[in-house]
């Protein structure tokens, strides 16, 4: 017990200072997500034309406001599991000062992801709850009943969770990825693009041909946003619920073990090199 | 002598907020942020003659660089005027800037993932400098700086030193009238210091150019300058001679003694021996050597000696100078005012 | 010209920069050109499904969308420099240099990069236009290249001085970027003809950012023929308004200008 006590105690200060951080930055913050969420606005106009040019309500399985949802709730689970810790650990490769951490009495990535922590305890009393309830009210508005449902909701939170907690994992085995490449803003472009499409935050996989589509469900991608909105808008049965569940496990366990491979492949590596 | 540099009543004030610590100061400051106003430049005058190399010295935080921030133009003075070589920084930049050569010694102007002699191309363009007299110029500064070892190397891997020195090259490319030295020797090692102090002085010597320097290294400033300006919390406390420096502040002076056999240092007790408070008299051992430095106008180096000399047993004396570091070291810890 | 030996100079020198870094530039380039085509992915998808999207058809709207990138890649190609004024540069103190130096610092700071990625939404917007023009039964007059050369200058204006007036914000306030990005990604309304928003999305990428004028109505003239007064009329004014403005608030902004640090 004193033992988990003295991990939280330790870390606790850095999520104190993400949480600063946010404040001190907020204006950044908020101006960037407006840009941002820029883009969800163009897809729900596209969408609403598409939707006007045909005489069909549903779109390969979607009505409109299925399509709405998708879209907002996909760009809040994208922000919320968008985990950009890993690239300072890049940065700090490649400039040697990731030597500094590797003296410190505590584990760097949870530096790391204690600090994230904390901007996003912010970010989700800042926007998590109002863009759910304008999307729920959106919904009522539009069906004329409330469909928020409590259930669906607890669930994706877990799920939401888990997509986190691979989204850094898996950001922090980019991250050591800049051992090899000594460039990270081209890379991380690429990634940034395929990973978004793979996980569904562009064109929903439902809309891919079933082949493709089969085969990114499986892919840890679809664990960091697809799954996750999919519970959210009660489009998963119990069964498929359980399965994406255990996908997203076993994702998060592999994320886990790769990064702590390739952190000990570094250690190795920079002890030989001198840094 | 005619006047190079002449600032009259110069004034600098910022606008800050105010940060309070934690996070109920970051939340206090989302709603009521905190404004003050800061004079990091209070009522400055002073001028500089042609040819002259002046020395600009102060604390960290005393104003020195916003002062050649308004120099050069980079800043607007809240009040006051400054006018170098007759013309206003400010008013009609691009014809100012021209006449002046500018080195933040934290900061690079080259062009980093480029080779060196690359800069020199582009600013030889951005000045307007003909092919020949770019020529003449290079091969001067090539004598001067010795760039030649580096000028084909990308910028980002030269050493500090080099990169100072291809620093000082590129401000002075289109032979300025002026040149300002913010930190020019920052972080560089005795030995490069020595290189870029001979290279000021030579510039300076060949071509009457007009130097401000500022600098933490008072070696600097023995060396190069005959005059002094040294500001400290944005005010003027000092300008005139090193010499003037000196007689104003006391005379303070270092006498080491060699002494022989097994140093009994402990019998030395001078402040105990002349009343004399810590600060103006100190001792300390050095292996065999007694360094003992006092202040002439409190106590004569006769009594100092002849005392010494009682008490043990000396093989050799050797008088030093006067050290300027001492006095603004004093200074600086506010143990002499003015 | 002075200044246009200048720039030769710089891009040459940006060209040797370069070299020294071919692999991480294609990357980038690479990252652009993916970026687009899973847009137009996306595009494909929603065409397989219906035949036109409230009345354009899909060739007309990879013509606008094409259209949309000539003056943002060509923005993007000279004047991306701009962005490190609001994020970097002034924060830094950076901006000293250009204030020491005998040319335009507006000038200056945009002529020192040159921003290669670009070529991949360059290539993009070929490709696009390549593939929709020959569908596409376009009127063409004589005047037609005069006019769309004119489209071209005024539109990239518009997003330049866009930039300009948001970076020259962080002269006050130390940092802009934010304000740029927020501003400049509402560019990506204008990919779509603008019939597909409500009033307004519409009144908001005319009268406010004018994005519209860099994509759909010079676009929808070239198209139709229709409407030459206010689509490219419109396309000039928004663009020298913009321009002037812009130059004054950098103007404004320099006086301002505070450095930092001690």
């Amino acid at each position: 017990m004193s033992r988990v006590r003295r991990f939280f105690r330790t870390y606790k200060p850095f999520t104190r200072a993400g949480m600063q951080e946010m404040i001190a930055y907020r204006a950044n913050f908020i101006c960037f997500l407006i840009g941002e969420i820029m883009s969800a606005f163009i897809m729900y106009f596209v969408w609403k034309a598409v939707f006007l040019s045909t005489d069909r309500e549903t779109f390969m399985g979607f009505t409109m406001e299925d399509m709405a949802v998708y879209l907002f709730i996909s760009f809040l689970t994208g922000y919320l599991t968008y985990s950009d810790g890993a690239f300072s650990v890049g940065e700090e490769i490649i400039d040697g000062s990731i030597a500094m951490r590797m003296i410190k009495p505590c584990s760097f990535e949870m530096c790391f992801l204690f600090q994230e922590l904390g901007s996003r305890i912010i970010s989700v009393a800042m926007i998590f709850v109002p863009m759910v309830a304008g999307v729920e009210i959106y919904r009522c508005a539009v069906s004329g009943f409330v469909r928020f449902q409590i259930g669906a909701f607890l669930l994706y939170i877990v799920s939401l969770l888990l997509a986190y907690m691979i989204s850094f994992y898996f950001n922090v085995c980019y991250g050591f990825m800049a051992f090899f490449f000594k460039n990270l803003w081209g890379t991380t472009l690429i990634k940034e693009t395929v990973v978004n499409f793979l996980s569904g935050a562009i064109i929903p996989l439902a809309f891919l041909p079933s082949g493709l589509a089969a085969v990114l469900n499986i892919l840890p991608f679809a664990s960091l946003s697809y799954t996750p909105v999919m519970i959210y808008m009660g489009m998963y049965s119990t069964s498929q619920i359980l399965w994406s569940f255990g996908l997203q496990l076993f994702w998060l366990v592999v994320m886990f073990g790769i990064s702590k491979l390739i952190w000990r492949g570094a250690v190795k590596h920079l002890s030989i090199q001198g840094g | 002598m005619e006047n190079m540099i002449y600032a009259e009543n110069l004034r600098k004030e910022f606008k800050k907020i105010i940060k309070e610590p934690g996070l109920k100061g970051a939340a206090k400051a989302l709603f009521k942020p905190k404004r003050e106003i800061i004079t990091a430049v209070d009522d400055i005058s002073f001028t500089v003659s042609k040819g002259e190399i002046l020395g600009f010295i102060g604390p960290n935080g005393a104003g020195k660089s916003t002062v050649i921030k308004m120099l050069t133009g980079i800043l607007m003075p809240t009040s006051g005027v400054c006018r170098i070589n007759g013309k206003i920084p400010k008013e009609d930049r691009k014809n100012y800037v021209r006449e002046i050569g500018v080195v933040f010694g934290q900061r690079t102007q080259l062009w980093w993932d480029l080779a060196l002699r690359e800069t020199y191309a582009v600013l030889k363009e951005i000045y307007q400098v003909p092919d020949e007299q770019y020529k003449k110029r290079m091969a001067f500064l090539n004598e001067v700086l010795e760039l030649d070892d580096f000028i084909t190397s990308p910028v980002r891997t030269l050493s500090l030193g080099q990169r100072m020195r291809a620093d000082i090259a590129a401000s002075l490319l289109h032979s300025p009238k002026v040149l300002f030295l913010d930190e020019p020797t920052i972080g560089l090692d005795v030995v490069v210091k020595e290189n870029i102090r001979s290279a000021i002085k030579k510039i300076n010597e060949d071509e009457g150019t007009t130097v401000i320097l500022t600098t933490h290294d008072l070696a600097d400033i023995e060396y190069l300058c005959e005059r002094i300006v040294m500001i400290d919390k944005g005010k003027k406390v000092f300008d005139g001679a090193i010499s003037e420096l000196k007689h104003n502040f006391g005379d303070v002076r270092t006498l080491e003694f060699e002494l022989t056999g097994v140093p009994d240092f402990q019998l030395l007790d001078y402040s105990r021996h002349f009343k004399m408070k810590e600060n103006d008299i100190r001792a300390e051992l050095d292996g065999s050597t007694v360094r003992v430095r006092f202040d002439t106008s409190k106590v004569s180096v006769e009594e100092i000696v002849s005392y010494t000399l009682r008490t043990v047993h000396v093989k050799d004396l050797n008088i030093k100078d006067v050290e300027i570091e001492e006095i603004i070291k004093r200074l600086y810890r506010r143990e002499v005012s003015l | 010209m002075r200044y246009f030996r200048l720039h030769r100079i710089f891009i040459a020198q940006y060209l040797k920069k370069l070299m020294e870094y071919k692999v991480d530039f294609l990357l980038g380039a690479i990252g652009m050109i993916i970026t687009q085509a899973l847009q137009l992915l996306f595009l494909g998808i929603i065409f397989s499904q219906i035949p036109a999207l409230i009345g354009w058809s899909f060739e007309e709207i990879l013509f606008i969308y094409g259209f949309s990138l000539i003056a943002k890649s060509l923005d993007h190609l000279f004047t991306d420099n701009l962005w490190m004024v609001g994020y970097r540069i002034v924060r830094k103190g950076e901006f000293d240099k250009y204030l020491t130096r005998p040319i335009n610092t507006l000038y200056h700071v945009i002529a020192e990069n040159f921003c290669v990625d670009a070529f991949g939404e360059i290539l993009t917007c070929l490709l696009l236009l390549g593939y929709s023009i020959p569908k596409l039964s376009l009127p063409f007059h004589w005047y037609t290249t005069p006019l769309l050369l004119i489209v071209v200058v005024f539109a990239t204006l518009i997003y330049t001085s866009l930039k300009i007036m948001t970076s020259a914000i962080s002269f006050w306030t130390k940092a802009s970027g934010h304000i740029t990005h927020m501003l400049y990604m509402t560019n990506d309304f204008s990919k779509y003809p603008i019939s597909i928003y409500n009033k307004t999305v519409q009144t908001v990428i005319t009268y406010v950012i004018p994005f519209a004028f860099t994509a759909y109505y010079p676009a929808s003239y070239f198209l139709t023929g229709e409407n030459p007064l206010f689509c490219i009329g419109g396309t000039v004014i928004a663009g020298s308004v913009l321009f002037a403005l812009a130059l004054f608030v950098w103007n404004r902004g320099l006086a301002a200008y505070e450095s930092a640090g001690s």
